[in-house]
């Protein structure tokens, strides 16, 4: 599905462009646990690499450590040990300054899509232009072109209670791509979706690859990773029991 | 984004704030509005007695009567004498002939009673003023320490010991004001910051999300700092309000008090500027009460 196109695009990359010369991959972890009691891990010796434009699913059962494992890669989580580069950047060493430049290259959607109840849909939307200084006008462009991409630019000006849950989640990819982020991460984004609109929501999501962006999806759903045939990493106990190559796009 | 939408930006987000809570929000308006009421109304009074100080300092002078029976000579030589002293500005003499009318000036009808005397009881003097800037109990009192004792002067008076009373008392209003203004300031600081930790807490789903999208540490605070500085500053509003009612509508009714403490003064009200200035100083209270708040919650 290539319903995305950048019509706001800034040139970055085209899709499917592979990274450029001497970039290395998009995301990078080398030996990395996380323990929050001590004697309990919630990842042990993770070591993975994560290429540009790579569609990777982290699968595995509640506990597995598929959430610790996205929150390590948006700095929202410290490793106890090893090294973490995301985008260039060694996350572990990043001082509080330098975080939020990094995560406005990284796009996060979660199961509870987090938006703001208060809020119109437009205004969900815009928060990732507003803390980058976009001004206004273009951020009230870009923010109605995804939607339009999206299908909900109707439901622009309606909060985010009146909607339907595809459409929330809908709203929280718009959020999350809208910034044209170089990492787009979801946690269980289907969570609390029926079959057909997971299907939706996924073929969204495996879209934004397809123009460049690295996608990671942690989902315990075995269907949806068997359905899209992508590289699937499988952790069990906080260890990566498994790391499945993809078979070729199935979309 | 130019400075001015993203301030705007805040501001609206600020607003959002304080209507998402307006209760916790009218008490933090009503607190810091008590207390500047307070601070204000001795700012009034100690603005108003040193007005009248003030005032009665530019009739402040020496009054320094001369024995009878000295030659022109010897008062005309006290005279350069009293100009030497530091601090005087003028030295004029009276001579007993202009001393008696200013008397007959003075009494009007009464001036009948001078009619049986036989001779000027009134003595000559020398009226000493002092420059401006020594127009205080202080100047006097070097005024009067320095020519007391002084061979041809028989006697000496000031307003001193009025302007020591009334200095003192002034200092003791004020002292009263800033303590109590810096123990009310102090619990309204606690006050305010609590409302912002409040609101912190109420807004932790927006803060996460903003800090989520990449939204630096300054982008999360400044609606916070700026939603306390608008509670502060209507609290201020509300001060300067209410103070001015109270002005027009309360104090006439204390007449006597108030001749009592400013003579014949009229009371005066601050000015434009200084009522600008406690809404500042309520902004100001808000500002470093949600400064504090969120410099707690950045620790916890």
């Amino acid at each position: 599905m290539s319903r995305l196109a950048r019509p706001w695009g800034r040139g970055r990359r085209a899709a499917g462009e592979p990274a450029a010369a001497g970039a290395e991959g998009a995301v990078r972890l080398y030996h990395v646990s996380k323990s929050y009691l001590a004697g309990s891990f919630a990842l042990r010796d993770v070591s993975l690499e994560f290429a540009r434009s790579e569609f990777v699913f982290l699968t595995g059962p509640s506990g597995a450590g598929k959430t610790t494992l996205l929150k390590l890669i948006f700095a929202a989580e410290r490793p106890s040990e090893g090294q973490i580069i995301v985008l260039g950047r060694n996350t572990p060493r990043l001082g509080a300054v330098a975080i939020p430049p990094l995560r406005r290259r990284i796009g996060v959607v979660f199961q509870d899509f987090k938006l703001l109840a208060r809020r119109t849909v437009e205004e969900n939307v815009s928060l990732a232009l507003d803390v980058v200084g976009t001004p206004r006008r273009e951020a009230r462009a870009r923010v109605f072109a995804i939607l339009k991409q999206l299908g909900l630019q109707h439901r622009r000006h309606h909060h985010p209670l009146s909607l339907s849950g595809g459409e929330q989640q809908r709203v929280a990819i718009a959020r999350a791509l809208v910034n044209e982020p170089d990492i787009l991460l979801a946690d269980e984004p289907t969570g609390n979706l029926d079959p057909d609109l997971t299907l939706e929501i996924m073929d969204l999501i495996a879209s934004t690859a397809t123009r460049g962006t690295t996608v990671i999806v942690a989902t315990h759903e075995l269907s949806i990773v068997e359905r899209y045939g992508k590289r699937a990493v499988r952790l069990e106990g906080g260890r990566v029991v498994e790391d499945r190559p993809g078979r070729g796009a199935a979309l | 984004m130019p400075l001015a939408s993203r301030l705007g930006c805040f501001v609206r987000s600020a607003v959002r704030g304080i209507a998402a809570s307006p209760v916790t929000s009218a008490v933090a308006v009503a607190t810091i509005a008590i207390t500047l009421v307070l601070v204000g109304a001795f700012a009034l009074l100690v603005s108003n007695m040193e007005a009248l100080l003030d005032e009665f300092g530019d009739a402040l002078h020496v009054t320094a009567f001369l024995e009878e029976g000295l030659t022109d000579a010897a008062r005309r030589e006290l005279a350069n004498v009293a100009g030497t002293v530091e601090g005087v500005e003028s030295v004029r003499l009276v001579d007993k002939q202009e001393a008696l009318e200013r008397f007959r000036r003075g009494v009007g009808r009464g001036a009948a009673l001078l009619e049986g005397l036989s001779e000027n009881p009134l003595p000559a003097s020398l009226e000493i003023t002092l420059h401006p800037a020594r127009r205080s109990a202080a100047g006097l009192d070097v005024v009067v320490h320095s020519l007391s004792g002084l061979p041809g002067i028989a006697d000496l008076a000031s307003g001193q010991d009025w302007v020591e009373g009334y200095l003192r008392a002034v200092a003791l209003i004020r002292g009263i004001g800033v303590g109590l203004g810096a123990i009310l300031a102090l619990a309204t600081l606690l006050i305010v910051a609590n409302t912002i930790r409040l609101a912190v807490l109420s807004r932790r789903d927006e803060i996460e999300i903003l800090s989520l999208v990449g939204a630096s540490r300054a982008f999360v605070n400044a609606p916070f700092l700026i939603e306390g500085v608008l509670q502060g500053a209507a609290g201020g509003a509300l001060a300067a309000l209410l103070l001015f009612l109270m002005f027009r509508l309360v104090l006439p009714g204390f007449e006597f008090g108030l001749e009592l403490v400013l003579g014949g003064l009229a009371p005066r009200f601050f000015s434009p500027l200084e009522t600008l200035g406690l809404v500042a100083a309520g902004a100001g209270l808000g500002l470093v009460g949600s400064g504090a708040a969120l410099a707690a919650e950045s620790r916890a």
